[in-house]
């Protein structure tokens, strides 16, 4: 919930002309969130994601330059749907080993981590490349991950 | 295992499917940036997720417990491959519950790991119980997809009824030729007096009785009752039950019948079982603590079974029910089956006696109106069919849940010693 109603936050300050229905944006997206842990109903959190984030691009409609902001509000929006699919999956009844919940939570981070570098070198090759086209960046980062995907695939086995 | 797609794995892959087609549309790299941590957590996700490879195992380190025993219990899992998430719960039948330890449980192996996760189990109520199956629940290391499986390791457990401890059992009224700790209402060679009577031809001299023979001028001997065995029946009634919540009066019959052959087992007499319901099930009469626990193993498997079909002793081999043996029948008197066949008994011969096992502690009286009418006719009708059964010469006792069972044995015992006095 804190992640989501940081990067709502975020949308809200950068909001400009249009701060009143970013406003509710972000706000349908955090009570939305909220419902989905209380009910446990895992379809809340992309709603909720993608209220948010266009909430974000709506207070960004008609700004010339790409937003660095962007690569942490990603990541926030990971983080918010990790941790919110964490909680609504939790079953009291079953009772995990302390060192599980350590590494879950590691897992959690590192993955974090991993989205935040991957962001920040999006957003650098796009403000250099910006004339190259979105589709070649767009291109670019499905390769990337591609590549990180395969590098972990051969790790793992 | 079966392999399935948690609901993760289509929120996520919509996502990034969504974000990739705005950002091209709107032509914002923003929105790839929005986007990129879900595409990436999602391609780590499914590089990550392999079939996992393990074995699992319960072990139990006694298969026979007594009712309110604490035992140990394993389950041993050995992972081949990483099982980054893993929801393991053991199925614990009715009567055994969780004393100590986790299940269900939530743990991570390691390639190659060998763990064993410790349980105490509490056999909380007699029976034979099966132990398991296993369910586990694999998810990769991000929870995109998930593996089921049932492990069908189970085991079985039987849990002895905890019985009271008897100080006194009832007599019969005939007794078999085998030398044993009852004695016998006849004479012969025995410790226990009997009578006087004249010295005959061929009686061994140190049967007379001096001081009688001192004071009548002429030999006489003392007579004596032989110790001798018996052989007892128990009649567990499993037409009907009453129960509520997890006692009913068959788990009080069965905790007696436990307790009344342990009884005669150390008198060394020969114990038999006859289970009369739904399912006829008997145990021919036996000497020992074999067949004491030949008998306790054949209550465990005493259970209800809805039948309407009507069966009168006819259907018992002759062999269970020997004619000079004692039947000590367990019955909540529900049923008019197992009513007529005690009646039954009784009309040809056989020495019975009843333990009546009553219905009335798992029943509530209705405050008031037809239902307390109802009732109240229901108890009164109960009370008539004992004295039916006492009018034909049938000791009764009514048995009450959370009351010991020896008091109800003296009662018995006090109506069958009357009664024979009366028939003087």
């Amino acid at each position: 919930m804190a992640a989501l109603a940081v990067a709502g936050i975020d949308a809200i300050v950068h909001g400009g002309d249009l701060i009143g229905p970013v406003t509710v944006i972000a706000a349908l997206a955090a009570v939305l969130l909220l419902v989905g842990l209380v009910r446990r109903r895992t379809l809340a959190i992309p709603w909720s994601v993608l209220l948010t984030a266009a909430a974000y691009m709506i207070g960004r409609e008609g700004s010339p330059v790409v937003d660095g902001g962007a690569a942490i509000v990603g990541v926030l929006l990971l983080l918010s749907a990790e941790l919110a699919s964490w909680s609504i999956e939790n079953d009291a009844r079953i009772e995990p080993e302390p060192r599980l919940v350590g590494w879950r939570a590691g897992v959690i981070g590192v993955l974090v981590a991993c989205a935040l570098v991957v962001n920040f070198l999006l957003l650098g090759a796009a403000a250099v490349s910006a004339s190259t086209g979105l589709v070649v960046a767009a291109a670019g980062v499905v390769a990337a991950v591609a590549a990180v995907a395969i590098v972990l695939r051969l790790l793992r086995a | 295992m079966t392999r399935s797609a948690t609901p993760k794995l289509a929120a996520y892959a919509s996502l990034s499917a969504v974000g990739l087609l705005t950002a091209l549309v709107f032509a914002r790299p923003e929105v790839v940036a929005l986007t990129a941590p879900f595409l990436l957590a999602l391609a780590a996700g499914l590089a990550l997720a392999t079939p996992p490879r393990f074995t699992a195992e319960v072990i139990l380190e006694s298969t026979r417990a007594l009712e309110g025993d604490e035992l140990p219990a394993q389950v041993e899992l050995e992972a081949t491959t990483p099982v980054d998430r893993l929801d393991l719960y053991l199925r614990l039948p009715r009567g055994v519950q969780l004393a100590d330890g986790l299940n269900p449980t939530e743990l991570r192996l390691a390639a190659g790991e060998r763990r064993t996760l410790e349980l105490t189990l509490l056999a909380s109520h007699w029976g034979g119980h099966v132990l398991g199956p296993v369910y586990l629940r694999v998810f990769d290391p991000l929870g995109f997809l998930s593996w089921e499986s049932t492990v069908d390791a189970r085991q079985e457990l039987r849990v002895y009824p905890r019985e009271d401890a008897l100080r006194r059992v009832l007599s019969p009224r005939e007794t078999q030729l085998s030398s044993g700790d009852e004695v016998s209402r006849q004479k012969g060679e025995g410790i226990e007096f009997a009578d006087l009577r004249r010295f005959a031809a061929g009686d061994p001299v140190r049967r007379i009785n001096w001081r009688a023979s001192a004071r009548r001028g002429e030999l006489w001997v003392s007579e004596s009752h032989p110790e001798r065995n018996t052989d007892v029946i128990l009649f567990v009634d499993a037409f009907a039950e009453a129960r509520r919540g997890g006692e009913g009066t068959l788990d009080l019959a069965a905790r007696a019948t436990a307790a009344i052959a342990d009884a005669y087992v150390g008198r060394r007499d020969r114990i038999g079982l006859i289970s009369f319901g739904g399912i006829l099930r008997w145990l021919a009469p036996g000497l020992g603590t074999g067949q004491l626990y030949r008998v306790v193993d054949a209550l465990l498997d005493t259970q209800i079974v809805l039948s309407y079909y009507w069966k009168e002793i006819d259907v018992i081999p002759r062999r269970t029910l020997p004619p000079s043996a004692l039947v000590i029948a367990l019955s909540p008197l529900l049923d008019p089956r197992s009513v007529g066949a005690l009646l039954d008994l009784r009309a040809r011969g056989h020495d019975l006696a009843v333990v009546d096992v009553s219905p009335m502690p798992f029943t509530t009286r209705p405050a008031a109106g037809i239902d307390a009418i109802a009732y109240d006719i229901w108890a009164l009708r109960r009370n008539a069919l004992r004295h039916t059964l006492q009018r034909s010469g049938v000791a009764v006792a009514e048995w009450h849940a959370g009351s010991r069972l020896q008091p109800v044995l003296e009662e018995v015992r006090a109506f069958r010693r009357n009664a024979r006095l009366a028939r003087v």
